[in-house]
């Protein structure tokens, strides 16, 4: 479990990084960057958390 | 008065007691926990002004690259070769080692600097925090030359946000670190996302062969804003080295580098200087050229990457304005012994809150974060002094710990006489604390060489 909450909060974060690189080339319009990049960063915050919990949870 | 002092002394060495001894060796720890901590402790609320007043300064594009790089190179040496070998040698904080050097007497007022010096930083980042939410209500950023809060509004909105930071660091200072270690890649991000996005509206092709000419041309053209002063390549070489002046060359850093097992782990500082105080203000430059030069750094994010920048720009802040609201109620707890760490808290962020309400703070950060540094400074030079040079020259080490004095009055002189020498020295205020030091250095060994002398104790 904790390793899938890593990998997902990590891509999420890579999503963050994706979307403006996606706006840059042209690919997505500018209010679906933004947009992405939200959702991307509310991704992170969640699954980070929850990541960094977890391994306090399980820790003695 | 003498009673007196010696209360708050006291009081001052219950509240670091807890790191009176020097660190044990099973205590350590590995070079990967000191990278991770560097790299997440230089992405802050301030980094959004800093890079973007490097453009507003008329840097060019080469001077910045060059000028960034050596001086991010020199302040990682500073840590490597100044900060952690002391630290590694005495396994103590620079609170402990300065008592036994200048008496507790002036280990007090050093407290009571630092702490009036981390509230204006505090204040800073919550004007910075507080472009951000001023945007949401209409309320314009304080022009560039402005020192009094310039609208009702904009104090409205510095005291809510300066009460809800206090009110959280109060609350739970540990749950918001670690949030912090959370938000900081994060906020990394949203930098690199923010300027990336800026770069078409600056004319950038998406094969990049044009960032160059863009680059030197509208982003670091050379050409210093309406009434900014021209900064070159030695403007910024210096504020890069001395922008953490007071943690390395300063010794405050001690504090860390005593849990190292190497002074080598003084390199991994690389990991939060060339992201934080490379590619971060590089971003924020690139930011501000894309929306016409303004100084808003809420404006800034928000145009570049919409709501999360306006999150960054909020988050940087708080978690930034919050461990130093902690070491600035700390530093504070000695002057008022009696009080819980929520009323000293609460003094603080009440303080903070009143100078974050004066833009000056924000709009003059380059210079405050010069005067921060330089004010701290002949401590670290007079510790190193103590630490490497008095053992070559065989003068006695330690005077204050072994009489017993409460104040050493070499260490006040020698600290007041160098603010007052930088102060009349006729170059630009990034570069007084270079030759400060040797003020310092060379002024400290006189004075206790002599001292030693008089008393027959070399």
């Amino acid at each position: 479990m904790k390793i899938l909450l890593a990998v997902s909060s990590l891509l999420s974060l890579l999503l963050c990084l994706a979307a403006p690189l996606l706006f840059f080339l042209g690919i997505l319009p500018e209010a679906s960057y933004k947009l992405a990049l939200l959702l991307a960063s509310l991704g992170w915050f969640f699954l980070a958390t929850s990541w960094a919990s977890y391994g306090r949870k399980k820790s003695p | 008065m003498a009673s007196g002092l010696a209360k708050f002394t006291s009081a001052m060495d219950r509240l670091y007691e807890f790191d009176r001894e020097p660190v044990s060796l099973d205590k350590l720890q590995s070079g990967g926990k000191f990278a991770g901590l560097f790299a997440g402790e230089h992405v802050a609320a301030t980094e959004f002004v800093i890079g973007a007043f490097f453009v507003l300064h008329g840097v060019s594009a080469r001077e910045l690259l060059l000028g960034l790089f050596l001086g991010n190179l020199l302040a990682v040496l500073s840590w490597a070769f100044i900060c952690a070998p002391i630290a590694l040698r005495t396994r103590l904080t620079l609170y402990w080692y300065l008592r036994k050097i200048a008496g507790p007497g002036v280990t007090f007022i050093y407290n009571i600097a630092n702490a009036f010096l981390y509230c204006v930083l505090a204040g800073a980042m919550i004007s910075v925090s507080a472009t951000a939410v001023g945007l949401l209500f209409g309320i314009k950023v304080p022009a560039l030359d402005a020192v009094l809060p310039t609208s009702a509004g904009w104090v409205a909105i510095v005291f809510v946000l300066g009460a809800a930071f206090t009110a959280m660091a109060i609350l739970g200072f540990e749950k918001l670190s670690r949030f912090a270690e959370i938000c900081s890649p994060w906020i990394f991000i949203v930098f690199v996302a923010g300027a990336l996005a800026m770069l078409p509206k600056l004319g950038v092709g998406r094969d990049l062969a044009n960032f160059w000419q863009v680059a030197t041309t509208k982003i670091w053209n050379g050409v210093a804003a309406g009434g900014q002063e021209k900064f070159g390549f030695w403007h910024i070489l210096f504020f890069a080295w001395f922008c953490n002046l007071a943690m390395h060359v300063g010794l405050s850093d001690m504090a860390i580098f005593r849990y190292a097992r190497k002074w080598t782990y003084g390199f991994y500082t690389a990991f939060g200087m060339y992201p934080g105080h490379m590619l971060a203000w590089i971003c924020s430059g690139i930011m501000v050229a894309a929306v016409g030069r303004q100084m808003d750094p809420g404006l800034m994010a928000f145009e570049a990457a919409g709501a999360a920048g306006i999150g960054a720009v909020l988050l940087a802040g708080w978690t930034t304005a919050n461990p130093t609201l902690y070491r600035a109620g700390l530093a504070l707890q000695t002057v008022t012994p009696n009080w819980p760490r929520w009323k000293i808290t609460l003094l603080a962020g009440g303080a903070t809150t009143v100078l974050a309400c004066f833009p000056v703070f924000f709009l003059k950060l380059l210079d405050y974060v010069a005067i921060y540094g330089l004010v701290l400074m002949p401590i670290g030079a007079i510790v190193f002094t103590e630490h490497w040079i008095f053992p070559l020259l065989k003068i006695e080490r330690y005077r204050a710990e072994a009489r017993g004095w409460t104040f050493n009055w070499a260490v006040l002189a020698v600290w007041l006489g160098t603010l007052a020498a930088c102060f009349l020295l006729p170059i630009h205020l990034f570069f007084k604390w270079l030759p400060g030091w040797f003020i310092a250095a060379g002024s400290y060994t006189l004075l206790m060489g002599l001292e030693g002398r008089r008393r027959g104790t070399k």
